[in-house]
């Protein structure tokens, strides 16, 4: 199997979960709900060992074997009753199967029964629960009725099955909060001929290989991580050996290899992998001990070359070590340790991260310059749990937030130098358009979010649609770049004050004053609703320590102090000063 | 892997059966069954079947696996189903 399978092997991780509660307790917890129309017990113990491996203390609820649709149009059932944050949906190809082949099944029908049927079952939790579904696809049956023949007859099982997946897919683009398990492409990657024990299908009504559930878990819960946050947003790349073969500053422009054919195709594709990532919305970021000049010559001057000196965030070619570069990226970019990935083909160099900055995701890489590419997908390292258009352009918000610290040095002031950026800011209330990039940013913020409160697309739209609530986004655009929403402010209007329930911001946009003028929008509307008092709350997590004081700054008193450092706030309308902007609302 | 008899099955199984029911120090009798071994249900004995066939690299049939009632019928099937070539 993998070259994973170590971590993954199912007795050990068995014999991992007996010892979990001797090991303590993790930072998080969530609770999951699996709902099957297979066997579920063994992924119990999985489940919380590959959680707690992350960190996080996951609660269970199994529903009861092939009971699917009666938890979830029941709503007294143990499902609801458990409120789960996450409910997993893990339905297997032998059930379908079976039903297929009954000989009153209708296989004309079958794709569009099996589809909608999948549909109900998310549209009943979702009108129960404000949970994440995560559903799994089928995986491809091993029947060939017609040999490969049945690809050209659309009511074949196996290209029914294909449609069924194509469809269940379909209907999840439609849904923020239903995300899939691509089981099927577990299955085809370890392989259907072992994925497949047919006799324990039959005695026990286990869907895989037992060797094979833990990779199934595996993808469950790296879904899971991502709609917790856990997002990987940057790759830092050495170029010597990683980039392309060989040694800029030794070998010459001439000497490295990099090309489209033989040998320095390995490179070229690992540079193509790098600009597919880029493009999805990782940023890309360059840390090599080179001399500057020898680092970009291959950008500037190699025909070859795939990648382009404007697709890099940041570009640090020194000698320092590269600890002290990777913290300097990081600065630059404003993102925690924890979502950067360091590609270095050097032992020594993953060996001095990994001591150093231990928070840094540093795979190893093979010394096989082809298998790059493969042993980094292989750990499927960028999941996440949406896509928007803002992600395509991040790497150009990034650059010109670079540019703007040159050109910052030019003016005599901050405030000179934000004033020459022409900043148009719109606030609005949350709308249906908004809403992925809401639930995007939702998950994304760490560092600038007060009460950091992982609200889902399903959460943000019962806000949207609760007139007792201020559900709030900010737009900011400037000369240099259009940011896009990078702000989102939530309040709930009690009978006598106005309560703050949500406050984050991108870090990309720190020090520019959006804050300020949010502030000033939010206290004019208490005042402008006779409110005498704005509450808020300040919950703090490992990364917020930033916003410790935010609501001091304002004004705000601290009425309460909670023993975990957490702390309520209030301030009198009466008294507040607005604050000085500088930006001006921009005409939509 | 050669042929073997009975009680060298056995002292393989003795491994397999630690590992999986989690007892480093339990001791296999020929007359014992699922009673006599604490945690020996239905789900353990799948993983206990699966762990004896990587183990010896071999494979029981369904009938097999329902069929055993002691654990010497399970050594006495090993070793005759490791003696026969695949």
């Amino acid at each position: 199997m993998s070259t994973t399978e170590s971590n993954l092997g199912y007795a050990a991780l068995l014999a991992e979960s007996r010892r979990l509660d001797a090991t303590g307790r993790g930072k998080s917890k969530i609770k999951v709900a699996l709902l099957s129309d297979a066997a579920t017990q063994r992924l119990v113990p999985i489940l919380r060992t590959l959680f707690a491996r992350q960190g996080v203390d996951a609660e269970i609820y199994e529903g009861p074997f092939d009971a699917i649709e009666l938890e979830v149009y029941d709503r007294n059932s143990g499902l609801y009753k458990f409120q789960p944050e996450v409910v997993m949906v893990l339905n297997c190809v032998q059930a379908l199967r079976a039903v297929f082949l009954r000989p009153e099944t209708d296989a004309v029908s079958f794709v569009d029964a099996t589809s909608k049927r999948i549909a109900r079952i998310w549209e009943a939790i979702q009108t129960n629960i404000p949970a994440t579904i995560i559903q799994s696809n089928f995986v491809l049956p091993y029947e060939r009725f017609f040999g490969n023949f049945d690809q050209k007859v659309p009511e074949s099982l196996s290209a029914t099955v294909a449609a069924v997946n194509s469809r269940i897919a379909q209907e999840a683009r439609s849904r923020g909060s239903v995300l899939l398990c691509d089981v099927e492409s577990v299955a085809s990657w370890l392989g259907r001929q072992q994925w497949f024990e047919d006799r324990f299908w039959d005695s026990a009504k286990y869907f895989c290989a037992l060797d094979c559930l833990p990779y199934v878990v595996n993808s469950f819960v790296a879904i899971v991580m991502a709609s917790l946050g856990r997002i990987i947003k940057c790759v830092v790349v050495d170029l010597d050996n990683t980039l392309w073969g060989g040694v800029i500053g030794d070998d010459g422009l001439d000497g490295i290899q990099i090309s489209a054919h033989g040998e320095g195709e390995a490179f070229y594709r690992m540079q193509q992998y790098l600009r597919a990532l880029k493009q999805r919305g990782i940023v890309l970021a360059v840390c090599s001990k080179n001399e500057m000049a020898n680092a970009l010559l291959p950008f500037e001057k190699h025909p070859e070359m795939v990648l382009r000196r404007e697709d890099f965030a940041a570009f640090v070619a020194n000698w320092n070590d590269k600890a002290v570069n990777i913290r300097q990226i990081k600065e630059t970019l404003n993102i925690g340790f924890d979502s950067m990935v360091f590609l270095d083909d050097n032992l020594f160099e993953r060996n001095l991260v990994r001591e150093l900055v231990p928070a840094v995701v540093v795979p190893e890489l093979p010394e096989e310059p082809a298998d790059y590419v493969r042993a980094i997908s292989e750990l499927n390292l960028f999941e996440t749990t949406s896509f928007s258009a803002e992600d395509a352009q991040r790497t150009e918000m990034y650059r010109a937030q670079a540019g703007r610290r040159e050109e910052q040095a030019g003016f005599a002031s901050v405030e000179e130098f934000l004033q020459s950026l022409d900043m148009r800011i719109t606030v609005g209330r949350f709308d249906a358009f908004h809403l992925p990039r809401i639930s995007q940013l939702m998950q994304r913020s760490n560092q600038f979010n007060l009460t950091t409160r992982r609200l889902s697309e399903i959460e943000c739209k019962a806000l949207m649609d609760n007139a007792d609530w201020l559900p709030l986004y900010a737009k900011l655009a400037d000369r240099l770049s259009d940011h896009g929403l990078i702000s989102i402010v939530t309040i709930e209007v009690l009978p006598d004050d106005l309560a703050i329930r949500d406050w984050l911001m991108s870090c990309r946009v720190l020090g520019r004053g959006v804050e300020s003028f949010l502030m000033n929008r939010v206290v004019k509307h208490a005042q402008e609703l006779g409110l005498a008092r704005v509450t808020a709350e300040y919950i703090p997590t490992a990364k917020n320590g930033m916003v410790k004081d935010f609501f001091e700054q304002f004004g705000f008193e601290r009425v309460a102090e909670g023993t975990s450092g957490a702390a309520r706030w209030r301030l009198l309308t009466k008294d507040y000063e607005p604050r000085p902007t500088l930006m001006k609302t921009a005409k939509e | 892997m050669p042929a073997m008899d009975q009680r060298q099955a056995m002292q393989g199984l003795t491994d397999v059966f630690r590992t999986v029911f989690d007892q480093p120090e339990l001791v296999l009798r020929d007359d014992m069954t699922a009673a006599d071994v604490e945690n020996w249900d239905s789900l353990n004995h799948i993983d206990l079947i699966v762990a004896i066939e990587r183990k010896f690299k071999i494979k029981f049939t369904t009938r097999e696996i329902t069929g055993l009632k002691t654990v010497g019928d399970l050594a006495e099937l090993t070793a005759k189903k490791v003696g026969v070539a695949p």
